[in-house]
């Protein structure tokens, strides 16, 4: 592991694309949109009462707990790599005497900078103007913090492995097209998940989906018991396993098929 | 004469363009389900909890977002594409092929506007259509004809509106090229899937006044349902008509800024 060229390679990378910020503001911008159209709608659709024992704070809290999580968990570098391996980008990757992998995790670390840097003072002036409900208790506030990092860690590798399938189909990102679709509908964006109906429910349970965004969002904002809390870990851990192995594996087989094109 | 059959010698060449793609059909296919299916059940989703928010019940809000697909289709159909092809990521204003379009011997406006069409975007227009079939099936017996033709008059300000706004943006790319305004629109544009009136009265007016989104789907949803005075379908109708004047004003402006590129 060259570590030393690993980071220096992270903090270029940053660095760079701090100045072209305004770019990545507005990409961070058009993300945030969604849940903040359903924060607007499910807290007027509380209004004074609850809805599915949600009062209008909560929702408030919730979204705008999303809103973060969405953002420091969302991989747009799996978008890329799928480009990198088609055009032949992926050589000079290949030749540097690093893993591959660090230019993943370099403009991983890139984005969450830049991204961050729009989205939190954002939040914050929506948490003021729309008075969040949010109670943390000690063990909620602690159990986050692994929530947030698995949860990162999934759909980081989920959608590696998917856009490493760029070795053998030209458009692989449509798949990550129909990720971050189901995403949307089963990881608490479109609703709580709590709020989902039966059938959806039990499938955002099982799917690897909920574990990328909103379990630790519903870990945070106190919805869920001790028994939910570890199975909802184990759920996590699994699908995480299940995800770096199967990215190692296509990751293998699909550069013994790589024949370098471009120039 | 003339300009009607340029308009048909670009469809026919775009289309040519398209069919060399054929995998792209299936994957056009795919993100247009996707977003029909992530539309629909959002609003099941809502409204399996609650029976009305603010006036809109199911049928009401399904017709919006056949509006909201419609409109977005016909935007994908040929506006979008037209106006990206100037102002876009590596677009005609940044590199400077701009200087080709102006010297062809048409009106730049109309060939800025109408040259680049996108045929695939013909099965969102599909869907749309068949959302919007759908909830005017809903809503039954209380669609009389006057209705109707209150809604086509109010779609086609809706379209005028968004062409305008469109237009608008690409102009201001005369003085600040580089910068993206399409996707800080494609942003704001988003909070148009439901009705204005479910959000807070900041906003309401932010979307009625300063970005009028609102008028693009949700006065022809109400025209449909009924809700809709005489006043507020002029009132659109003479919103629509300042807009296009000003934006055409404003691009005419901006082409005037326009000084080349070399490479």
């Amino acid at each position: 592991m060259n570590l030393r060229g690993g980071w220096a390679l992270i903090k270029s990378m940053w660095l760079s694309w701090m100045q072209h910020r305004g770019f990545f503001f507005l990409l961070a911008f058009g993300w945030m949109v969604p849940p903040l159209i359903y924060l607007l709608v499910w807290s007027t659709a509380a209004g004074g009462g609850t809805v599915g024992g949600f009062t209008r704070g909560q929702f408030v809290a919730y979204y705008l707990v999303l809103i973060l999580v969405n953002q420091l968990t969302y991989s747009q570098t799996n978008w890329t790599v799928g480009d990198v391996i088609r055009i032949g980008d992926l050589n000079p990757w290949l030749l540097r005497p690093l893993s591959p992998l660090y230019h993943a995790l370099a403009s991983e670390v890139a984005g969450k900078v830049v991204y961050m840097a729009f989205v939190v003072p954002v939040s914050a002036v929506l948490a003021l103007v729309l008075r969040p409900e949010l109670h943390v208790t000690p063990r909620d506030g602690l159990a986050f913090v692994p929530a947030l990092a698995l949860a990162w860690g999934l759909r980081f590798f989920w959608g590696y492995w998917l856009a490493l399938l760029a070795f053998w189909a030209t458009r692989a990102d449509a798949l990550l097209a129909v990720q971050d679709a189901l995403v949307f509908l089963l990881a608490g964006q479109v609703a709580p998940v709590a709020l989902l109906p039966g059938a959806m429910r039990g499938l955002a349970t099982a799917l690897p989906f909920r574990y990328m965004l909103g379990f630790p969002v519903e870990v945070l904002t106190g919805q869920l018991g001790a028994a939910e809390l570890l199975s909802g870990f184990a759920w996590q851990v699994g699908w995480l396993a299940l995800a770096v192995t199967l990215s190692a594996l296509v990751w293998r087989l699909g550069l013994r098929r790589y024949a370098a094109v471009g120039g | 004469m003339r300009y009607l059959r340029l308009i048909g010698h670009f469809v026919r060449a775009s289309f040519q363009q398209e069919i060399a793609y054929r995998a792209n059909f299936f994957i056009s296919l795919l993100h247009s389900l996707l977003n029909l299916g992530s539309g629909v059940l959002g609003l099941a989703v809502l409204f399996g909890q609650v029976e009305t928010v603010r006036g809109w019940d199911f049928a009401a809000s399904l017709a919006l977002l056949g509006v909201y697909l419609t409109v977005g289709a016909l935007r994908g159909l040929f506006i979008g594409p037209s106006l990206d092809a100037l102002a876009g990521l590596d677009g005609e204003v940044w590199s400077g092929r701009f200087d080709f379009t102006l010297l062809r011997p048409v009106d730049v406006q109309f060939l800025a506007s109408l040259r680049h069409w996108r045929p695939l975007a013909l099965i969102d227009l599909a869907l749309g259509l068949g959302v919007l079939g759908l909830a005017i099936g809903r809503l039954g017996q209380s669609l009389t004809l006057a209705r109707l033709a209150a809604f086509i008059v109010a779609l086609g300000a809706g379209v005028t509106v968004l062409y305008a706004i469109l237009l608008a943006f690409t102009g201001l790319f005369f003085w600040s090229p580089g910068f993206l305004f399409t996707w800080l629109f494609d942003g704001i544009f988003q909070m148009a899937r439901y009705p204005v009136g479910l959000y807070p009265g900041w906003l309401r007016l932010v979307l009625t006044w300063v970005v009028p989104v609102g008028v693009i789907t949700t006065v022809p949803a109400q025209a449909l349902s009924g809700d809709l005075t005489l006043g507020m379908l002029g009132g659109s109708i003479v919103l629509a008509l300042a807009l296009l004047a000003g934006a055409t004003a404003l691009f005419h402006t901006g082409i005037r800024r326009y000084a080349s590129a070399s490479s």
